[in-house]
């Protein structure tokens, strides 16, 4: 609990700031507490600054311009892109065609199924983890390989096992049960397959995320639910996942993220096929602006996506709150 | 209040952003079209966007290209920026580059059915008047159709990729067969070869949900005598003849002539399986020819054919292939339009053309250079026969992509069963519709 | 390197937990080794079936095509460029603003850090065009600059939030002491925290590196030519239309994927230690 202090108590001061009162630079080494909370707030922005500025000079000025194209008539001419009058029509386009609400609904269905299997996989694989010996450090770097592979490399070696023809899975598939599926060839074995390819490149990370929880929490929550004599099972679902929980919702969160603009997986492995099973939203809005030149209706596709995610973070960051503001201090 | 402040919000932004946008300034196409007229007496540098060309002897044939140019050119000097083959991620990464009004690559390759749309998004400049008069006689006409838009020429000519049947020699005389003169035989002898259990596949073909499909459907229309649009460019699809070629699709699945996995078949998944010995008959481009027939790569080089495609009982018709291939097009903010045009007209001349025939395992687009001497030393009956197909033209329209998502969706569906093709065509037609009204998504 | 005490139970997990670990290490290797076995097989071996675990006749012809035909090298090189410097930038960037958002009297805090969780929720494909024509306006297209840029600020706000959560979890009597003894913000946290924050930064330069290592659609897009190519657009060009060079893929993605895991496994040790630490809550 000592480690809340600095933040908890030097908050107050430094917003009651008495700005006005700032008549010249403390003296170095003044312990006044008024002085070094004013230091220590304005250090706060000189030391944030950077990075803040950095991250707006790049997104800043295209999240706001894709908004403008996303309400504009957009025409392309030899002088480039053109902004026309204003209008809603992109939206429209988008909102009453069933292709949207397809590419919505196999996208949201992608990250739920596969952030749930890889948060199940994954915290299975940290306990696997925390309680193996020497032998872990080999595993966890193992694990990161795949992680680290790069994805286009990672989704065409799925896609040569996967192969209809001459593909390892459908081959250990017809050895075990006597069919060979056509994998990519079917909406459901697709999208499935998406997932293990998802599940099996990114499972690593949230295992990582979550042992580093794993050791965050102290020996003694356990030895005092020994003493209360609470079974490995117990302890796991009373002391270990409560602890668990701040460090975890950050992994999901950021997973949550990523899965939804899911697009190297699609791009390589179906090109959103069969039919448009696995067109996620990230593939419809390439589509649309790189295939249509349609540059109002995809900046459309991206506004509504990143509303629909950012929708899904407030309310996730509103559900766990008091869990991440207290990640790392619990 | 609040409302004023975003309208000038959104005034302002939008101000930033057109003036980021012009940072060239508003450019007359009169003006770009006077430049590209005169060919740079003095130094200029070209880049040249340009995918793999399939090579016959190991040469790079770009390379080769760009050093004959440069021979007659001297004093401008040519640099290749390797594209992607795959045509998805290739039109992507330039079409990003030219809407941002990029001057590079001053000259870029594209494929013969991007003409409408990128002319109309101003990503190609109209190269009709700086052609010198007859300059298409001696091109195909399905060439100049496909590249014409509102009027305009968008494209010059490079190489075509026209459709073939490939067949197994070996396999066919073994069993005592001939060559199918319909697809009804072909599914004939296809079962007959499958059942000898020498051959996993009958026939191998393109229905993945791309554009590849799009071919393989325009064919198969265009074989039993259907209309995808119509005189007006309306959609047009329907009726029996339209049926029967989806209902052709669904049979070769159907009846295990095709396996289920060519709904996730590309050209080149199909050609692998092919080489690899698993097919007794291919549908696939020219350039499918040098590939199949390097020793090296293919396990049946030396024991096949490749014919122009056959067509449907009691037609009367054969020999449909799409009007493939890839053309170069001319950045409109190139900085040496001049020099650009130049190249992509040399590339369409009789040098380059004969170069292709010499180095190339595609069929070059100027029709006198299929018959000489260059193409029969190589002997390929893939540009020996060229002249033979009945080319179609797919449709040419700016909504292009959407017009062949909306061909191969509901066909893709066909082929897996799960639409009957009556339905797949009455779906093909409805997104037809919408993508031509630029509609779809 | 553990500080943990042996948990009542673990004992007769020994085997559970040991077969786990097995079965983990073949599920995340088993892709991979198949992979490597794969560069080195043949074009007529590669769609064999049923498909051989390893190479009946071994070649090397696809790594010949790979590094001759296809300059892999000269793309691992760039690579290693863009991700190295990116990740240092995003690092030190990364540190002190995660520094300040978690231990300084900062406000607006909370919207700081909700507007960086806002930016990263839009869709890159639709950053690409008008990232382009800022770079073009820029001058940065075709040049490393030209993606570190980019890349440092869209991994930056994740990177921020793992440091901020991390340090956020540091004691603060380290602190308060270089305070009293009248260090100023800046000394204090590059002499006291900063040697404590080595576990988050280890972890968040994984994730950067990670990242910036393998995206695709930004380097395709801005750095197009050949010089500046890096090795995930490099490798997607081996894909051709007319035929999949598997064989040339998997040796070129060897290549990018085995040093790597060498450095990987070499380092186990600080790599696990640096990962997952938690001595620092003492």
């Amino acid at each position: 609990m000592s480690s809340a202090l600095p933040t908890r108590t030097s908050k107050t001061p430094a917003e009651g700031g008495d700005g006005r009162a700032r008549t010249g630079a403390p003296p170095p080494g003044s312990a006044r507490p008024g002085s070094v909370a004013r230091r220590r707030a304005r250090a706060g922005w000189f030391f944030a600054s950077p990075a803040l500025l950095v991250v707006a000079a790049v997104t800043v000025f295209p999240v706001l311009f894709s908004l403008v194209l996303s309400f504009c008539e957009v025409r392309l001419d030899y002088g480039g892109l053109r902004l026309g009058s204003p209008t809603l029509g992109h939206y429209e386009a988008l909102l009453t065609h069933p292709e949207w609400y397809r590419a919505l609904a196999f996208t949201l269905g992608f990250t739920v199924v596969s952030v749930f299997a890889e948060l199940v996989l994954g915290t299975l694989v940290a306990l696997v983890l925390e309680r193996l010996g020497a032998a872990r450090g080999w595993i966890l770097a193992l694990l990161l390989l795949p992680w680290a592979l790069i994805n286009v490399i990672a989704a065409q070696l799925w896609s040569y096992l996967f192969n209809g023809t001459y593909g390892a899975v459908g081959w250990l598939c017809e050895q075990l049960f006597g069919t060979q599926p056509d994998i990519l060839g079917e909406p459901v074995p697709a999208m499935a397959a998406m997932v293990v390819v998802d599940v099996w490149k990114t499972t690593p990370f949230v295992a990582i995320v979550v042992l580093a929880g794993l050791m965050l929490i102290p020996g003694d929550v356990y030895e005092a639910a020994e003493i209360d004599g609470a079974g490995p099972w117990t302890t796991f679902w009373k002391v270990t996942l409560p602890q668990l929980r701040p460090i975890v919702a950050i992994a999901v969160l950021f997973r949550i993220l990523q899965a939804f603009g899911i697009f190297d997986l699609p791009f390589v492995l179906t090109q959103g096929g069969p039919g448009t099973a696995t067109q996620s939203v990230a593939i419809l809005g390439y589509r649309i602006l790189f295939q249509n030149l349609d540059f109002g209706g995809g900046a459309a596709v991206a506004v509504t996506t990143a509303v629909i995610v950012m929708g899904c973070c407030l309310l996730f960051l509103r559900v766990f709150r008091a869990h991440v503001d207290e990640e790392g201090r619990a | 209040m609040s409302l004023r402040r975003r309208t000038l919000l959104t005034g302002a932004l939008g101000a930033a952003a057109a003036g980021l946008l012009t940072g060239c300034g508003g450019k007359d196409l009169d003006d770009l079209l006077t430049r590209a007229a005169a060919v740079p007496r003095g130094p200029a540098r070209l880049t040249w966007w340009v995918s793999e060309i399939p090579s016959r002897r190991g040469g790079i044939v770009a390379d080769l290209i760009i050093k004959a140019f440069e021979r007659r050119h001297p004093r401008i000097s040519v640099s290749k920026i390797n594209a992607l083959s795959t045509s998805d991620g290739n039109r992507s990464a330039i079409a990003t580059q030219l809407a941002g009004g990029s001057p590079q690559p001053d000259v870029y390759l594209g494929d013969t059915t991007w003409p409408a749309q990128f002319g109309d998004s101003s990503l190609a400049l109209p190269v009709e008047r700086l052609l010198p008069d007859g300059f298409w006689d001696a091109y195909p006409a399905a060439l100049r159709t496909g590249s014409t838009h509102g009027g305009q020429v968008y494209a010059v000519p490079f190489f075509t990729d026209s459709a073939y049947l490939f067949y197994r020699k070996d396999l066919l005389a073994k069993h005592g067969l001939r060559l199918p003169r319909s697809w009804e035989e072909l599914l004939h002898t296809s079962r007959t070869v499958q059942r000898a259990g020498d051959v996993e596949a009958g026939f191998l073909w393109q229905a993945a949900v791309t554009e590849s499909l799009t071919a393989n459907v325009t064919e198969f229309l265009a074989d039993a005598g259907a209309a995808v649009l119509d005189g007006r460019g309306r959609a047009a699809l329907g009726g029996a003849a339209a049926e029967r070629a989806f209902s052709l699709m669904a049979e070769f699945t159907g009846s295990g002539v095709t396996p289920g996995t060519v709904a996730t078949y590309e050209e080149s998944d199909s050609q692998d399986a092919f080489t690899g010995g698993r097919g007794l008959f291919l549908r696939n481009w020219s350039y499918a020819w040098v590939n199949a027939s390097a020793p090296g790569v293919s396990h049946v080089a030396g024991r096949i054919g490749a014919v122009p495609r056959p067509g449907f009982e009691g037609t009367g018709r054969s020999g449909v292939s799409c009007a493939g291939g890839w053309s170069n097009f001319v950045n409109p903010s190139s900085q040496a339009l001049g020099a650009a045009m130049e190249f992509a007209r040399f590339c369409a001349g009789e040098e380059v053309q004969r170069l292709l025939a010499r180095e190339a395992g595609v069929v070059p687009a100027m029709t006198s250079v299929l018959t000489g001497p260059e193409a029969r030393a190589a002997g390929d009956p893939t540009v020996l026969r060229a002249a033979d197909l009945r080319l179609v033209a797919r449709p040419v329209t700016p909504y292009y992509p959407q017009v062949s998502k909306a061909l191969y969706t509901p066909a893709n569906a066909v082929v897996r069963g799960d639409l009957s093709p009556a339905d797949g065509v009455r779906e093909a037609r409805e997104g037809l519709r919408t993508a031509l009204e630029g509609k779809a998504l | 390197m553990s500080r943990h005490i042996p948990r009542t139970g673990v004992r007769r997990y020994v085997n559970v937990v040991n077969l786990g670990g097995l079965l983990i290490a073949g599920c995340a290797t088993l892709p991979l080794v198949w992979m490597a076995s794969a560069s080195f097989k043949g074009p007529g071996e590669i769609s064999a079936t049923p498909p051989s675990l390893l190479p009946e006749d071994p070649t090397l012809g696809n790594y010949e095509t790979a590094f001759v035909r296809n300059g892999i090298g000269h793309y691992f090189l760039n690579s290693v460029v863009v991700a190295c410097v990116s990740t240092v930038l995003i690092l030190s960037l990364a540190f002190f603003a995660g520094y300040a958002l978690a231990r300084l009297p900062l406000r607006g805090r909370g919207a700081v850090m909700t507007a960086l969780l806002m930016l990263s929720v839009f869709p890159p494909i639709a950053l690409l065009v008008p990232l382009f024509l800022m770079e073009r306006q820029a001058g940065l297209l075709n040049s490393y600059p030209g993606l570190i840029v980019p890349y440092v600020a869209l991994n930056l706000p994740f990177a921020i939030w793992i440091m901020r959560n991390y340090l956020s979890g540091i004691p603060g009597e380290l602190e308060e002491a270089a305070v009293v003894d009248g260090a100023g913000p800046l000394r204090t946290a590059v002499t006291v925290i900063l040697p404590l924050a080595r576990p988050g930064l280890f972890t968040a330069g994984v994730f950067a590196f990670t990242a910036t290592w393998s995206e695709f659609l930004l380097a395709l897009t801005f750095n197009g030519s050949d010089d500046r190519r890096t090795v995930s657009v490099g490798i997607a060009l081996f894909t051709s239309q007319y035929q999949v060079p598997y064989g040339v893929i998997f040796a070129g993605a060897m290549v990018a994927t085995v040093p790597i895991a060498v450095l990987v496994l070499v380092f186990r040790r600080s790599v696990v230690s640096g990962m997952t630490t938690g001595a620092v809550k003492g």
